[in-house]
């Protein structure tokens, strides 16, 4: 299955990009981050949260969707 | 001046009319932060006519505010940005009442202040103040408008209403120090904070006419750079809600990323206050401020426990007192803070309140 992973705030500074294609197959959402964190070691260092299909889920969430957001919290104004 | 004049535009909105009117001036909203998010939101809210609008910052306007603080000019520098924007907006509608409060919101006195209001406007630029907000809204059960940025992104969303999701639901616990960086670390474009701060003020306005749909359980994602959007949603987390009901009063969160419920700068005082003084330099440090009065750092706590009355420690530069403020919170001693400036500083303020 393809998802469209996003990176919101830093994180896209992070990975160097705003969005991805993935084709590998995850169970969960945090099955996902575990690979993405291996991709991409800076993740491990911010909190973020993932929705799947415009949706917050928890990180045992069985990864249903085909569009994933990582969103860190913003605390700027 | 004619209020059938001023709102005339709303009252041709048959969705708004007269009795939406009458609910925007009978409702009670206080912007937390009187900056980037907090300039545009209390513009058009008192354009708007809400009723009573508070307005807290405990901050003076820098030259590099006026980049995207759009209340302030140039002769505003150095001037407590609560009293400025007061000043400002009241020329801009008489009818408000309106309350500054030149101070931060701290966690000894956010329910004392936010209980007087029904919607609390998150215009701060820390998560020691967002989480405090955040927790204090939801003892008190009144709804938070929050919304931030990050560089060319923002995030809006609208938290215990009715009953709905809390900040704590999103981001249950605050990230370590220095892991997300703010705006003076890594910089924004001036207009970001303020297209979001004008989403937070359209939020309030319609939940007070209750028009339409607030952003209620769901996230609001822009990235002004790609005009990309997206309404997320997120779910209650009774968990986190049980946590802070339980403990039924608010802490600060352990890793705070900033300062502001121990130090105090002059611009934040007034002349009427009744202020006890602690001068923690040695004795041959000059200027000497015995006007003040100040005890010393050697001075007996029970004496200052109870205070009712501000304790402000000052020394050359800010820093020992800083240090000494620190110890007294350890010791239990409410209501004590730090000068940000030093003795020289003190000394000039204190002459000019003489001569007022």
């Amino acid at each position: 299955m393809e998802i469209k992973v996003r990176y919101f705030g830093q994180l896209a500074e992070f990975t160097g990009k705003s969005e991805e294609i993935m084709t590998q197959d995850f169970k969960t959402l945090e099955g996902l981050k575990l690979f993405l964190f291996d991709r991409y070691p800076k993740l491990k260092e911010v909190h973020f949260k993932m929705a799947q299909d415009n949706s917050i889920e928890s990180e045992s969430s069985e990864l249903k969707g085909t569009l994933i957001d990582l969103l860190p919290p913003f605390s700027g104004g | 001046m004619s209020m059938e004049e001023r709102y005339q535009r709303h009252f041709q909105l048959k969705e708004v009319g007269k009795k939406g009117q009458q609910k925007l001036s009978k409702a009670k909203v206080l912007v937390v932060g009187a900056g980037g998010l907090g300039c545009p939101a209390l513009q058009y809210l008192t354009a708007a006519g809400i009723g009573t609008l508070g307005i807290m910052d405990p901050d003076v306007v820098s030259l590099s505010n006026l980049q995207r603080q759009i209340l302030y000019n140039e002769n505003d520098l150095g001037k407590n940005k609560a009293k400025c924007a007061e000043k400002y907006l009241n020329a801009l509608n008489n009818e408000i009442h309106f309350q500054s409060f030149p101070f931060a919101l701290t966690h000894e006195n956010a329910l004392n202040y936010l209980s007087q209001f029904d919607i609390i406007v998150d215009g701060t630029d820390n998560f020691y103040s967002r989480y405090l907000i955040s927790d204090a809204c939801l003892l008190l059960q009144k709804v938070m408008v929050y919304g931030a940025v990050f560089k060319y992104e923002g995030q809006v969303s609208v938290f215990h209403y009715q009953n709905g999701p809390s900040y704590r639901c999103l981001f249950p616990s605050p990230p370590e120090l220095g892991e997300i960086p703010s705006c003076s670390e890594i910089g924004v474009l001036g207009i970001v904070p303020g297209i979001i701060g004008m989403y937070q003020a359209l939020e309030v306005l319609k939940i007070v006419l209750e028009l339409g749909e607030v952003f209620n359980g769901k996230l609001y994602c822009i990235n002004l750079l790609n005009h990309q959007t997206r309404i997320l949603d997120f779910k209650k987390n009774k968990e986190e809600i049980a946590k802070i009901k339980k403990q039924d009063r608010v802490f600060p969160i352990a890793n705070k990323d900033c300062s502001l419920d121990f130090e105090v700068s002059l611009a934040q005082l007034s002349s009427e206050e009744k202020i006890i003084w602690i001068d923690v330099r040695e004795e041959g440090e000059v200027p000497r401020l015995s006007h003040l009065k100040p005890l010393t750092s050697a001075l007996a706590l029970d004496s200052i426990k109870d205070s009712e009355e501000k304790v402000i420690a000052f020394c050359q530069t800010g820093q020992r007192s800083k240090a000494f403020i620190q110890k007294l919170k350890k010791e239990g001693i409410k209501n004590c803070f730090s000068l940000k400036e030093g003795a020289e500083q003190l000394q000039i303020w204190e002459k000019k309140q003489i001569s007022k």
